[in-house]
């Protein structure tokens, strides 16, 4: 008898099935009675699940789904679900690339598969540079994920604003989830990060649990600054942005935060203590307050059962030191501020979460006003709009209502940065901003706004075709150019015969002051600071770079509206045919 | 301890031949290594029951090629299973009919050489990678024996799959 695949043992075919792809067990399923078994077998298809996808929305329990017992779970019907999202995510994405048309509702199908999209969108953002559209591919996979980021951090705010009980590194993490630098995607695996770090601790202190609670609390400071975990290296600029976010701080090799970050990361080891640790409502320098257990002293000496108040607490600021700050000391920094009595207990008492997102939103929103001071300071690690966009989010969500100015403010900028950068999360602001301002005329402001944006998005676009009037339009849509007068470089993403822009505007512009005054052609286009201008062609000096001497942030934004770079047109590749048929 | 790895073993194949295995390259089989672990030494010819002359000189030559690689941790687990690749000489020497590929698995299996054995596996892999099932069945001469209702609902089953 001659030896056949059919006649291997079954061992033998679930070893060769776990080295083939889900699809190819599929077809040899398919081929006879014999491979069913072995072609379903829960074990095979709970190692597909493993190592074919990283991440799994948390309504699946994942991790609780893999130290079940193997029967309990049905890992063919989880993969084919699974490997279903990944397909349709694929398939919308390219639907967003190939028409400037309904893209709103198609963002939307993707966010609502929640983080199960996560790798589908990953594998577009890191795509290949000779796929033909890698640079729209990109840019729009980014733009999901982190909208999808968003759609995890916001709704946990919301929870804290209701008043749900919301650990405060949940709190101050969803800040990173809208920043692509931090590299989180979601509040577990920041927490996940925390964690180790208390692992760590209690490595290095294994009596640790065993300590009263004024030794726990200065043991957790000891350990934090000396594994350089919190506080800002000296050499480094106090206010720089990136030193607001948790997630960042405990990422990068640095490990710089400020005080309230700080203390955040300090509670959290604290409470993994069952110590009683809070920020602190200090003003400009956040501290921790830890106070004792019911019924005892600091110490832990029991108290006279007459004390029903409870020990006093002690201060700490880790930020700056492994030792607790004196009260008098703080009585004495209110005092020399003026604050009242009143006052006084409340800076030093403990601050609600919602109170630390605050003063959180504020430090950003502080940080991003030092580099526009400061333009030599601009080359940040972390995206300025994001991190705008995220303070303005968290501002209108806990914001006091007692100061409505500063609010129609944040609206404003946060609406303007939805149209130019955020567009995706117009169901976001649908669903949470709007409620806000219910009843006010703000409200109609926004449903306005946001009624121009779905329309915009809805009706394809006016074709603009050259032929007839090729001699007057001498540039093309993807060529990159200087600006005569400013000098920034910039890609051409559309063009008008003669200005388009309203009478105002070109008053204010002079655009009647140029040499061929408003009767020439004018160009839309991109700069490398992402803004959209519009520019007479006689400003328009076209040049002919390498794609590596052009500003990589211009080459990132430049997806957003082409495929690709054409090497040897030195030009980019229209993504906007539907717009542009001829360029 | 004395030195055993220039020792020569006899290994009898389940068709009665003799051969001479240098000590090191018997020990990539894990089933000999740890035999010989526990007897300390053999003098005598060692059976190897399941395995024929023409795969058994088959299955040394891998071992002899593969004598001086670090051996194998177990905890590769998960890695290994995210590559079909596999190495040039490996390749060619997997350049055998459909019959001989699975008797050195087999072997591999019996023998308890586990890169050998993922070695075939992964061969078969690329030999079903990207084919339809009628593809398949013609590759491994495999006998349709479903009804067509049966066919059918295989099928629908499947059809995430295809696409």
């Amino acid at each position: 008898m001659v030896l056949s695949l059919s006649d291997l043992p079954e061992e033998i075919l679930h070893s060769i099935l776990l080295f083939c792809d889900p699809r190819d067990t599929s077809a040899l399923e398919r081929t006879a009675r014999r491979f069913r078994g072995a072609a379903n077998e829960r074990l095979l298809w709970k190692n597909y699940c493993q190592t074919h996808f990283k991440f799994w929305d948390r309504r699946h329990d994942f991790r609780v789904k893999l130290s079940n017992q193997i029967s309990a779970v049905d890992w063919k019907a989880l993969y084919v679900s699974r490997h279903l999202v990944d397909t349709a995510t694929d398939r919308l994405l390219d639907s967003i690339l190939v028409s400037q048309t309904g893209r709103i509702e198609k963002f939307r199908s993707v966010i609502n598969f929640g983080y199960d999209a996560k790798d589908g969108l990953l594998r577009n953002l890191l795509i290949d540079s000779d796929a033909e559209d890698y640079l729209a591919r990109r840019y729009y996979a980014k733009a999901l994920l982190t909208c999808l980021h968003r759609s995890i951090a916001i709704p946990e705010w919301i929870r804290l604003r209701d008043g749900d009980e919301v650990p405060l590194a949940n709190a101050l993490g969803a800040f990173d989830l809208f920043i692509p630098e931090s590299r989180f995607g979601n509040l577990d695996e920041i927490n996940g990060r925390l964690d180790e770090i208390f692992s760590r601790l209690c490595v290095e202190y294994p009596d640790v649990q065993g300590l009263s609670s004024r030794e726990q609390a200065s043991v957790i400071a000891s350990f934090l600054r000396a594994h350089n975990l919190i506080g800002i290296e000296s050499e480094r600029e106090y206010h720089s942005l990136e030193h607001n976010f948790l997630g960042r701080a405990l990422d990068d090799p640095g490990h710089n935060s400020l005080p309230l970050v700080s203390a955040v990361i300090y509670c959290h080891m604290a409470r993994r203590l069952r110590l009683n640790a809070r920020p602190c409502g200090f003003p400009f320098h956040v501290h921790v307050i830890v106070t004792p257990q019911p019924g005892f002293d600091i110490d832990g000496n029991l108290l006279l059962q007459s004390n029903t108040v409870g020990g006093e607490p002690i201060y700490m600021d880790p930020f700056r030191s492994d030792k607790e700050t004196s009260v008098a000391d703080l009585k004495a920094q209110l005092n020399f501020l003026g604050a009242s009595p009143v006052e006084q207990s409340a800076f030093l008492g403990e601050s609600r979460t919602s109170e630390i997102v605050s003063r959180c939103s504020k430090n950003v929103l502080n940080s991003l006003q030092r580099i526009n001071q400061m333009p030599a300071t601009r080359l940040v690690p972390i995206d300025p709009d994001c991190a705008r966009y995220a303070a303005l989010w968290s501002s209108l969500l806990f914001s006091n209502p007692l100061r409505p100015a500063e609010l129609r403010h944040h609206l404003l900028w946060l609406m303007e940065l939805l149209a130019t950068d955020f567009p995706s999360d117009i169901h976001l602001i649908e669903q949470y901003i709007a409620p806000i301002f219910h009843g006010t005329m703000e409200f109609e402001h926004i449903v306005e706004s946001l009624h121009v944006i779905r329309a915009v998005d809805e009706i394809p676009k006016q074709v603009k075709r050259r032929s007839s009037q090729l001699k007057s339009v001498s540039y093309h849509v993807g060529q990159v150019f200087r600006h005569r007068r400013y000098n920034y470089v910039a890609i051409i993403t559309g063009w008008d015969l003669e200005c388009g822009a309203g009478e105002q505007w070109m008053r204010r512009m002079g655009v009647d002051r140029l040499q061929s005054g408003r009767h020439q052609s004018f160009y839309h286009v991109i700069v490398e600071d992402k803004s959209v201008r519009y520019v007479a062609e006689e400003n328009i000096e076209i040049i002919s770079p390498a794609v590596s001497q052009l500003p990589p942030t211009l080459v990132a934004v430049a997806g957003k509206y082409f495929k690709r770079w054409d090497s040897n047109l030195r030009e980019f590749v229209s993504n906007i045919r539907d717009e542009y048929p001829d360029n | 301890m004395a030195d055993t790895s220039n020792q020569e073993l006899t290994f009898t194949s389940s068709d009665g031949k003799n051969l001479q295995v240098p000590r090191d390259v018997a020990e990539r089989s894990l089933l000999i290594k740890n035999m010989l672990d526990d007897l300390g030494d053999a003098t005598e010819a060692i059976p190897i029951p399941n395995v024929t002359e023409n795969v058994l000189t088959k299955v040394l030559e891998w071992c002899t090629h593969h004598r001086n690689d670090p051996p194998t941790t177990g905890d590769e687990d998960d890695s290994r299973r995210k590559t079909t690749d596999i190495e040039e000489w490996d390749q060619k020497f997997m350049q055998v009919d459909q019959e001989m590929l699975f008797e050195i698995i087999l072997a591999a299996n019996y023998l308890d050489i586990k890169p050998l054995l993922d070695i075939g596996c992964k061969t078969v892999a690329n030999m079903i990678k990207g084919k339809s099932p009628e593809e398949i069945r013609k590759t491994f001469n495999i006998q349709n024996d479903f009804t067509p209702e049966e066919e059918d609902q295989i099928r629908r089953e499947n059809e995430w799959a295809e696409e």
